[in-house]
């Protein structure tokens, strides 16, 4: 001990500090704990690219998980299903984590850094054809992809024991495709380019720099405990009081006067586009074409997304992971696609290009085709559910979390 | 350069071997949390970007 009093206290000092950062974890994870229902009830996009949270909720029976893109956060309507379950009316609230500018890809990657934890869970995977069919190539925009990026998803995708080889490496191909959320980050090149290169050199240097990348990946769980009590903390007395009062739901009382809301919400343009989006697409409807003109483009477009290669990486980690996932898609906005040149037939093409990618996971799957036709369901050609269509969402994730659907 | 000046100073004085080792873990327990008042605090918000929509 005298010789080397250098190497001692280095040692009590590194001890002291994983000490200190085990006894801050659990404090971390009680308080995630106890004030997670709070946090579900709230816009937690400000945690949203962490973990912790999402942990915590998939702990709770009461919670029912759902992951997707704006199809689900677009609208700020009293019906939005965060809004709707607040005070548990049937005995379970929603933890709506989807996200704006979401997709499959930066879904795979969020579902992949929950890892064991996601196991035999219930998540509802809300997925949309707006990319599909809307987006240049199907492809998620840069920007989109890049404001949901995550390191620490990223890296939990990367060295996540339960995944095979393989997912990993689809995933990491397309994480490449988008540059500037690697850049800065050298470990996170490297690993992700080892990753994606079938060499056996990559897959050595892969697995010796796993040390490093769990490393790496438990400061990041650290720092994302951190923001997460911070978020907490920073709640309000009244924002942390969660009331439960059951009640029984008249759905269809409930679809007849969101209706009446949204009719009065699209009084701009007479194609039932709501006001908030119609000045973005009035454009295509200056001229509106018979249905059938357009779907030659169409099918096209919809056939070679690239959405649709990140949807299997989702459903691969999916079903690598054991969740207990349900796929459940928007449905087409059938009479505005037939204004602008898209017969029904067309538009079948995504129904049966999502069968055929996702049927063969054995991932239940409610196709949402039976809304497409319903006045008034959509707000826009994207999909996004308007007042009307979340009274037939929540009716539907009601229908799930009590077992009466699929 | 003073604070590790001013350690060796506290060192010279201190002649038990435990007394010295203590002091020393403190210097690195201070090294750590300084490293973790620096560098420590992630960001895990999402990115503020305009959503254009489609």
């Amino acid at each position: 001990m005298n010789r080397h009093p250098h190497l001692w206290a280095a040692a009590a000092a590194l001890l002291a500090t994983a000490a200190g950062a085990l006894a801050y974890t659990l404090y971390a994870r009680y308080t995630e704990n106890k004030y997670v229902h709070a946090v579900a009830a709230q816009d937690h996009s400000e945690i949203s690219r962490g973990t912790a949270i999402d942990r915590a909720a998939l702990k709770q029976p009461d919670l029912l998980l759902i992951y997707g893109a704006s199809e689900l956060v677009l609208l700020q309507t009293e019906y939005e299903a965060t809004q709707f379950f607040r005070m548990y009316p049937t005995g379970f609230m929603v933890f709506n984590a989807a996200t704006k500018g979401g997709s499959s890809l930066t879904v795979a990657q969020r579902l992949a850094a929950l890892g064991p934890d996601l196991r035999g869970r219930r998540v509802i995977f809300a997925i949309g054809p707006a990319i599909m069919t809307m987006a240049p190539f199907g492809e998620v925009a840069q920007r989109h992809y890049a404001g949901n990026f995550s390191e620490l998803h990223a890296l939990e995708l990367a060295f996540n024991p339960q995944l095979t080889l393989e997912t990993k490496r689809l995933a990491a191909r397309r994480m490449l495709d988008f540059p500037e959320t690697l850049a800065g980050n050298p470990f996170l090149i490297f690993t992700i380019r080892q990753l994606a290169q079938p060499t056996p050199l990559s897959t050595l240097l892969h697995v010796l720099s796993w040390p490093l990348g769990r490393l790496q990946v438990a400061i990041l769980h650290l720092q994302d405990h951190y923001a997460t009590v911070e978020y907490i903390h920073h709640l309000s007395a009244a924002e942390v009081t969660v009331t439960r009062e059951p009640r029984q739901v008249d759905w269809q009382a409930l679809i007849d006067v969101a209706e009446r809301e949204q009719i009065e919400n699209t009084d701009s343009n007479p194609f039932g586009v709501d006001n908030s989006q119609w000045p973005k697409i009035k454009e295509l409807f200056v001229s509106p074409l018979p249905p059938g003109t357009r779907d030659d483009d169409f099918i096209n477009d919809v056939t070679i997304a690239r959405e649709w290669d990140d949807l299997k990486i989702a459903l691969r980690v999916i079903q690598e992971l054991g969740a207990d996932a349900i796929i459940m898609s928007s449905p087409m906005n059938v009479p505005l696609w037939e204004t602008i040149g898209v017969s029904e037939d067309a538009q079948n093409t995504y129904y049966e290009l999502l069968h055929s990618v996702v049927d063969p996971y054995r991932i239940p799957l409610i196709d949402g085709k039976e809304w497409g036709r319903i006045p008034y369901f959509s707000m826009d050609l994207a999909s996004h559910a308007s007042r009307k269509g979340w009274i037939y969402v929540d009716q539907r994730f009601d229908q799930i979390y009590h077992g009466a659907l699929p | 350069m003073w604070i590790r000046d001013s350690i060796r100073s506290i060192m010279g004085h201190s002649h038990s071997p435990l007394g010295r080792i203590l002091l020393l873990s403190v210097y690195y327990l201070a090294i750590i949390a300084a490293l973790i008042v620096m560098y420590g605090k992630g960001n895990f918000s999402s990115t503020e970007f305009v959503y254009q929509g489609f």
